[in-house]
């Protein structure tokens, strides 16, 4: 499977941003690896944003993350994110 | 001694993950999802504010311990349980067991699994665990809400195993003992589904199955006057996406699962039609988790008022609905 693309990684974040209404942040300040939860990223998120984030993919993605443990994971950074739509749209291609 | 060939895997829940994993051990071929579905672990139950709740709660899954009896019954084996008054004696039985190599489940309050970092820990009397060894003073823990193995010493064990309060664990513990040869899944399979449908849909209760969905619809509307004040309404509508989504319920309060066991169910027994009930309960569990992102949404910004709470009433309405034609549609198909 191929890594995920900056364009992708630059979806995502343009995707929570929309999606959580954040307007204050510059987009080029998020960084990919640091954690969205409780880290030091400039998006700090809590669970309420996590459960709209694992919607707003569903919609955009058309991938359901059913699972609250993989949610965890799949939400931890924007590399995380990216790493595990790029594995899912490959999967649904194959 | 270590039980090394045990296959630590994670699960969407802690009852249905460790009887999986305990089956797969005694050399069960069986997923989480068809452990589930088999035993009826669906279920949906409103309960308004009593001498027992002190505020109204729902849930949405058979009570702790259906699941290992349904299973037992359906799949036509056995498992021993031991349950104890006596702590000392609780530990020393589990010791024998692991030292005979029997991987053991464990009844537990999740509060004193040291392993779980201290914000995540709650109190919560009916987790449960296998226990895969014993090195020194310190047990070896297969947690299916873990990615790996842990550990946990003989005290905390003994603290979660024997702690008080309602549903207290009483040192309960199980394994296998009987697998049998052979396994009709044909009959477990349908015989399962006929219990969920009629759990849904029959049990003449106005609390239980989608009775119980029209009623927690109903009565939410009222809990703003059994709430001590705003903040503890908060706290209680933001729960319904703690029940729903966060306590080991695979998602969309267990509907995501269910639907899984569809879907493996119809390939087993040869039903297409399980195929498309399983696309459809995917996408009324969207729905339920609609619920969960609204209610955590205003319970978070304290925006409580009538309007809303009649929003999330309808919402809850809506679920009863899709789920009452849904279940009607799985009983006909499995008749």
């Amino acid at each position: 499977m191929s890594p995920p693309t900056d364009a992708l990684k630059h979806d995502i974040k343009q995707l929570i941003m929309n999606t959580l209404g954040i307007n204050d942040v510059d987009i080029k300040e998020i960084d990919d690896e640091k954690p969205l939860f409780g880290g030091d990223n400039a998006l700090t998120l809590d669970s309420v944003d996590a459960i709209e984030i694992i919607m707003a993919i569903q919609r955009t993605y058309g991938i359901r993350i059913s699972d609250q443990h993989l949610a965890r994971e799949v939400v931890r950074s924007i590399n995380s994110i990216a790493k595990f739509i790029s594995d899912n749209q490959a999967t649904l291609k194959n | 001694m270590i039980i090394s060939n045990f296959d630590h895997k994670m699960a969407a829940h802690c009852e249905s993950g460790t009887i999986t994993s305990l089956l797969k051990y005694a050399g069960l071929d069986i997923t989480e999802p068809l452990v589930f579905g088999i035993s009826s672990g669906i279920f949906f139950g409103y309960f308004h504010k009593s001498k027992s709740f002190a505020f109204p709660t729902f849930i949405v899954r058979s009570r702790p311990g259906q699941m290992r009896k349904n299973i037992e019954k359906r799949l036509g084996l056995r498992f021993t349980s031991y349950t104890f008054n006596d702590p000392v004696k609780g530990m020393y039985t589990l010791d024998q067991l692991l030292s005979k190599n029997i991987p053991t489940a464990c009844q537990v309050d999740f509060f004193y699994m040291d392993y779980v970092p201290s914000w995540e820990k709650v109190h919560i009397n009916v987790h449960f665990m296998v226990a895969v060894g014993k090195e020194g003073d310190t047990y070896k823990i297969s947690d299916s809400y873990f990615p790996t193995m842990v550990e946990l010493n003989h005290s905390a064990l003994e603290k979660g195993r024997f702690a008080g309060g309602s549903m207290s664990p009483k040192g309960f513990i199980f394994h296998t003992d009987k697998i049998p040869q052979t396994i009709d899944y044909q009959s477990a399979i349908t015989k399962g589904i006929k219990k969920a449908c009629f759990n849904m849909l029959k049990i003449p209760l106005p609390f239980i199955g989608i009775r119980g969905m029209r009623m927690f619809a109903k009565k939410i509307m009222e809990w703003p006057n059994l709430a001590r004040d705003t903040e503890h309404l908060s706290h209680e509508i933001m729960k319904i996406n703690i029940l729903l989504e966060d306590q080991g319920t695979g998602g969309a309060g267990f509907r995501f699962m269910y639907a899984t066991f569809l879907q493996q169910a119809s390939e087993i027994i040869q039903k297409p039609q399980l195929k498309e009930l399983s696309k459809q309960l995917m996408e009324i569990g969207d729905g339920w988790r609609e619920i969960s992102l609204f209610s955590a949404r205003i319970g978070k910004n304290r925006d409580l008022g009538q309007d809303k709470l009649k929003q999330l009433s309808d919402m809850i309405s809506d679920r009863a609905q899709v789920e009452e034609m849904f279940f009607n549609q799985l009983a006909k198909t499995i008749h």
